[in-house]
């Protein structure tokens, strides 16, 4: 698996479950960056309740997070979302269409709610970028939205009249992933200018320390050398159809992760490497033992013969 | 590259010569049988301790005693990276150092890995082999180091072009 | 920030059961099987020595990422080679435990491991170089917040507090008793005294779920049931009529006779399908109900090599352990495992382990002249809802105490003293402690 996916496995599974053999549930699970979910049946075993908490929710409800949840999840929405859950969708397993493509279509959306949520602001940034382009006139880029969420690192989207800039602030805390993040961070700003075939994806920068240029005016950001920025040029021609901007935006969420997942997976490797070449340094060790060591020798029923 | 052929032949010879062990009972605890480099109780058993440099970066410090040898190795490290690749390395295998007999569960200061060899590990094991492993162990070190480097380049390579060719 | 569940992983040598503390039922439950392109596996002992260091192939690419685990793995096994990292509850090989955990936590818990605290759970008598190498993964690779290592039969234990007759009395939280942890591949029992195992006395059965599903297969085989079901369903059909039909009865000789006397009554018929074909055929399942779960109490009806029944074993095991702790283990008999979730199963072991003890308190009495009196010993065995995954849900049920995090190594106790830490245990949660 090289690549993250969007959807959440869990609410896949139990949704698919459920629909097929309705019964009351009540788990909570988490997705990546903090991302709390809970599926339950609060009143009866025919309703099924999908609840969502974000740590930046309050940031995505001004960049219209409600309207594109109102868009996807229509009128399931529950007006009042759970208790300590910002939204809550609501499954009636009557009102669910009967197995085929069209329930799998249903079930799909719901997995990816998360993901839906976090798209707000991109999907603003892309509209906001359209209109700028059309104005022509001036040059003033749009609003800086800053979306932290995470504890210690956020999101900055920000449309210009031919383009949108992302910038991701990223922080290790352990010194071995700070020192792999920036041989992968290096070689994401390189990709582009090495390799031909690169020549339409987005552009990638990389600060460390000093935030860049788009950013340097908000308040609050740590200078430190644990601190790196990541800002990713998307051009019109990556936004340009529905079906292409939705990838985008579903790839551009995932960075964080998936940088993460590989500077694990690189990890794991190295300590798979490791434990070959230490068994190979032991077998040479051993080479050194005198040869003539008593073998243990044992009888048929496991019994060990002693010298006396 | 030149100078590495030299480099591990002192380093191989200086060794085997130090390999001279006998069995030798403390002389300041009764009934105690200590490597006298690690005790340093009495000076007179503790012969000078050789340094073998092949640059600032690649050094082994071989310590003899009567009935012991501390050999301690510093490994090339170039870059943050490297530094990382080896210490990681070198920790794991220490980790380990209950099936190495003769791997110092800490490295002496300075260096990033340490072997003790004493009387009783020479007693039981082929001197020619025990330098042999710590020769080979030199040698290939290094090139474990570049090569976890290089794969990692290549990794983060692929990595950063398969999420950005997602874009197209 | 709140603090975000902890993630309970226990994996077996059959099956992993993953998912997130404070639930009831772990999120995935699949085969502890990792399908790879690696050749070759058929040398399994040590570390399988990947694709030799050096080479170009590994130094080109990320092949150690194409991989499947759990159903995929298995469902995948005709073009990867199919591996099974676990043995008989060790981990036996690394390379693919560590890369089993990762996609465990990345494509399946969807987990930010920084973000998380973990439980693991570990068999009895699990070697303490385990224990470091397992804590070294997880921290070094994952950089996880914390850990804690949980015994599988303490878990089992704690999962028992929430059975009707625990909860009765709230204040006995004890980590005293005999589990009976029976799975797929083996049945162990394991008496704890206040959760620690006391290891010289546990005891194994070569008879857990696998057993009993081929003593299915053979009982309709001989009735001439099988000869509708095709032959490669043959087994799975086993194993569902076990799952779905089976029970304990208190007494062979009348459960017989009930059987024979009123066949429409007892005989039930289990309709099956042709996994490719969609043939539909049935069979009908008749004594089978009954005496699939009786191999526990009178092993010779299956095996010939292992003969003694399971509250004999039991009673043994509690016989070795030391005396002062030998009347908790009886009060408290706790059952976890799949194989343990025949109706009555629990009844029918009370029943027979208080004859042997009760048994010996008589000939003892009767040795000793009647001058002395027995008060008798109490007999407890412990059926609940969470049977099935109680190893889990035991683990569950710790790490969502607010003192959980308290006796997890952390990151930074890990970067100051090393795996070593891990070599400590520190058990919690027992309200005697």
């Amino acid at each position: 698996m090289i690549l993250l996916e969007s959807h959440s496995v869990v609410i896949q599974n139990t949704l698919q479950e459920r629909f097929n053999k309705p019964g009351s549930i009540d788990v909570q699970f988490v997705d990546f960056d903090g991302v709390r979910f809970r599926l339950s049946t609060p009143t009866s075993k025919e309703v099924i309740v999908l609840s969502m908490h974000m740590r930046c929710w309050e940031q995505l409800v001004k960049y219209g997070v409600d309207d594109v949840i109102k868009r996807e999840y229509g009128s399931r929405v529950m007006a009042q979302p759970e208790a300590e859950y910002h939204v809550s969708i609501e499954y009636a397993i009557d009102s669910i269409p009967p197995a085929g493509e069209q329930r799998d279509e249903l079930i799909k959306c719901a997995s990816l709610l998360k993901r839906n949520a976090l798209a707000a602001p991109f999907e603003r940034a892309f509209a906001t970028q359209k209109t700028l382009e059309s104005s022509a006139s001036t040059d003033l880029p749009g609003d800086l939205m800053e979306i932290r969420y995470r504890d210690e690192e956020a999101i900055y989207v920000q449309a210009a009249n031919d383009r949108v800039t992302v910038v991701f602030s990223t922080i290790f805390k352990d010194e071995t992933d700070r020192t792999f993040g920036k041989v992968f961070l290096q070689e994401f700003v390189d990709a582009r200018r090495q390799n031909t075939a690169m020549q339409h994806a987005p552009q990638v920068l990389y600060s460390s320390r000093d935030p860049p240029l788009e950013i340097r005016n908000v308040p609050g950001l740590i200078r430190s050398d644990d601190v790196g920025y990541v800002t990713f040029v998307l051009f019109p021609q990556h936004f340009s159809s529905p079906d292409r901007m939705e990838a985008t935006i579903s790839h551009i969420q995932l960075f964080r992760d998936y940088l993460h997942y590989h500077i694990k997976c690189s990890k794991a490797y190295m300590h798979s490497r490791m434990r070959a070449r230490v068994t190979e340094f032991l077998k040479v060790l051993n080479r050194a033992k005198m040869e003539n060591r008593e073998v243990e020798r044992k009888t048929v029923s496991g019994r060990t013969l002693v010298h006396r | 590259m030149s100078s590495l052929r030299p480099y591990l032949a002192a380093v191989r010879s200086t060794l085997t010569a130090a390999l001279a062990l006998e069995n030798f009972a403390s002389q300041v605890v009764e009934r105690h049988n200590l490597p006298e480099v690690e005790a340093a109780t009495s000076g007179e058993v503790l012969l000078n301790p050789l340094t073998i440099s092949r640059n600032e970066k690649e050094q082994v410090l071989i310590e003899p005693s009567i009935n012991s040898v501390r050999m301690s190795i510093r490994i090339k490290q170039q870059d943050d990276i490297e530094r990382i690749l080896c210490h990681k390395f070198t920790r794991f295998m220490m980790m380990r150092a209950e099936n190495f007999v003769i791997l110092r569960r800490k490295p002496v200061q300075g260096y990033d890995i340490s072997f003790l060899i004493t009387n009783f590990h020479s007693e039981t094991m082929l001197k020619h082999k025990l330098v042999d492993f710590i020769i080979q162990f030199m040698e290939e070190v290094d090139k474990e180091i570049s090569e976890t480097r290089l794969s990692l380049n290549a990794r983060a390579r692929i990595v950063a072009e398969s999420y950005l060719a997602t874009f197209g | 920030m709140a603090l975000l569940a902890p993630i309970i992983l226990d994996n077996g040598t059959g099956y992993s059961k993953i998912g997130f503390a404070g639930n009831s039922d772990p999120s995935f439950v699949f085969p502890t099987a990792i399908a790879t392109r690696e050749q070759g596996a058929t040398n399994t002992r040590g570390p399988a020595v990947p694709a030799k260091p050096g080479n170009l192939a590994s130094k080109r690419g990320i092949e150690d990422l194409d991989f499947f685990i759990g159903d995929e793995a298995v469902a995948n096994s005709k073009t990867y080679g199919l591996h099974y990292p676990i043995r008989h509850g060790l981990i036996d090989n690394w390379d693919h435990m560590e890369r089993y955990w990762e996609q465990c936590i990345f494509k399946y818990l969807r987990a930010e491991p920084e973000d998380h605290y973990f439980l693991l759970t570990e068999p009895p008598l699990n070697p303490p170089e385990n224990r470091e190498m397992t804590a070294e993964i997880f921290f070094e690779t994952f950089n996880i917040q914390g850990l804690y290592i949980a015994v599988q039969a303490v878990l089992a234990l704690a999962a028992s507090w929430t059975s009707k007759s625990a909860q009765a009395r709230p204040g006995e939280r004890t980590l005293t008793g005999t589990v009976i942890d029976s799975g797929d591949g083996v049945t162990h029992v394991i008496p704890v005294a206040e959760g620690y195992v006391i290891g010289s006395a546990i005891k194994h059965i070569p008879i857990a779920g696998r057993d009993i599903s081929q003593f299915v297969l053979n009982l309709m085989r001989e009735r001439g049931e099988t000869t509708t079901i095709p032959p490669e369903d043959q087994l799975r059909v086993a194993g569902k009529v076990k799952e779905d039909y089976s029970y304990v009865c208190q007494d062979i000789v009348k459960e017989f006779r009930k059987y024979d006397e009123e066949p429409y009554k007892y005989f039930v018929r289990y309709d099956g399908e042709h996994s490719v074909t969609k043939r539909k055929y049935s069979v009908d399942v008749g004594y089978e109900r009954f005496l699939a779960p009786e191999i526990f109490f009178n092993p010779e009806i299956y095996s010939s090599d292992f003969l003694t029944p399971l509250p004999e074993v039991v009673d043994g095991v509690i016989q070795q352990s030391p005396i002062d702790v030998r009347r908790g283990l009886y009060k408290n008999i706790v059952l976890s495992g799949g194989s343990t979730m025949f109706d009555h199963f629990g009844q029918r072991l009370k029943r027979d382990l208080k004859k042997l003890v009760d048994q010996r308190i008589e000939a003892s009495e009767v040795s000793s002249k009647s001058a002395m009196r027995s008060t008798g010993v109490e007999v407890n065995v412990i059926s609940h809802k969470r049977q099935r995954y109680a190893v889990w849900y035991g683990g569950a049920l710790l790490a969502s105490l607010p003192d959980f995090y308290s006796y997890c190594h952390t990151k930074a106790q890990y970067e100051e003293v090393g795996p070593s830490i891990c070599r400590r245990y520190q058990i919690f949660g027992s309200a005697t402690s």
